[in-house]
């Protein structure tokens, strides 16, 4: 990815670019641009939450858009292609966690410019927030996805168990002991 | 047996949508008063959405224009290395088959340059002046036909080479 920040081209190169990018994308610049509004909030937000580096989501968030345009899979609705785009984000989680480390920033905690503390108004909330992510950084890497699919973003079971490749069946019984472990989780993050 | 209760996604709907439980009439919030497992699934989501609508407000997404301009240029230069790549291949197997051409014609040469000489050697038996200029012949017979072997090779060769010189890899 950097490689493709680093490179300058001329304005014909961009022109022919994008000439190509409406042939080989699944859909159109206008169509991109609505889907993406609609959508790069949330992503953005799982995969900071579930590999807790913000810079990375940064970059992950551009190679899950970049996959989802080259896909010649036909969507059948919005909600179709949202859930794929989190599939793809969720595998790009996955293989970052099975590569070689290379060098990380991990953002400590919810270490915020300081323009987003000055926002923190309220303080319990933010100390909650900070709890939670320590929380949420304890668990296994499954769990979180689970947790987060489920009670932040809302996805059913069924669509749960086919973004992370698990039965539908086993789902209600992992995400009751993932919620459990969270709740110890916090409660131990709270004594301490 | 999991513990599981009917409610749980209820409960996780009103979280969601922003609405008290009290808005879905007395028995849910009733129910989640007393349901260990609606307490915390009340509990997770209250927590997992705070975090999320407080990040919302914090998080600067990179442009639109600016993804997909990016995701064009990748699409490009990944389509522009897909069209090389089997150039490549065939400029190494073009070359591998002009080396095996001139070793083909080579070894077929030489017999006929080999009995060539011969031939004249065996005239030469019959006058020793002639047989000097056998010799001569049949030496730059030999070296003709080592230095047609270095003009193919090199006419070979020097196009690949070229081109590994020349291309951007």
């Amino acid at each position: 990815m950097s490689d493709v920040r680093s490179i300058a081209l001329t304005d014909m190169d961009r022109a022919g670019a994008f000439e190509d990018a409406e042939r080989t994308f699944q859909m159109t610049e206008d169509a991109f641009r609505l889907f993406y509004e609609l959508t790069a909030r949330p992503v953005w937000i799982y995969l900071a939450r579930m590999t807790g580096d913000d810079r990375l989501a940064d970059d992950l968030l551009q190679e899950a858009y970049y996959r989802f345009l080259r896909t010649r899979t036909v969507f059948e609705s919005d909600d179709h292609r949202r859930h794929y785009l989190f599939r793809i984000a969720t595998n790009l989680v996955h293989d970052h966690r099975r590569a070689p480390r290379r060098e990380m920033t991990v953002l400590d905690d919810l270490k915020v410019s300081d323009d987003r503390s000055a926002r923190l108004d309220d303080g319990e909330r933010a100390v909650q927030r900070l709890d939670l992510t320590r929380a949420m950084r304890q668990l296994k890497p499954r769990d979180r996805s689970m947790l987060w699919l489920a009670y932040a973003q809302g996805f059913s079971h069924e669509e749960i168990a086919g973004l992370l490749g698990l039965r539908k069946s086993s789902l209600k019984a992992l995400l009751h002991r993932a919620r459990q472990r969270l709740i110890a989780v916090l409660k131990q993050e709270g004594r301490s | 047996m999991t513990p599981w209760c009917p409610y749980e996604a209820d409960v996780t709907a009103a979280v969601l949508e922003r609405r008290r439980l009290s808005d879905d009439g007395d028995e849910l919030m009733t129910h989640a008063a007393g349901c260990e497992i609606c307490r915390e699934v009340l509990m997770v989501t209250r927590l997992l959405v705070d975090d999320r609508e407080q990040a919302r407000r914090e998080i600067h997404v990179p442009a639109a224009g600016q993804v997909w301009w990016r995701a064009a240029v990748r699409a490009r230069l990944e389509a522009v290395h897909a069209a090389a790549r089997p150039l490549t291949w065939l400029n190494g197997i073009a070359g591998a088959c002009a080396i095996g051409l001139v070793i083909a014609l080579a070894s077929v040469a030489w017999p006929f340059a080999r009995d060539g000489a011969e031939w004249l050697v065996a005239i030469a038996f019959t006058d020793s002046s002639f047989s000097q200029a056998v010799a001569l012949v049949m030496g730059t017979l030999q070296r003709g036909v080592v230095v047609m072997l270095v003009a193919a090779t090199c006419l070979v060769f020097a196009p690949l080479a070229l081109y590994l010189a020349l291309s951007d890899d």
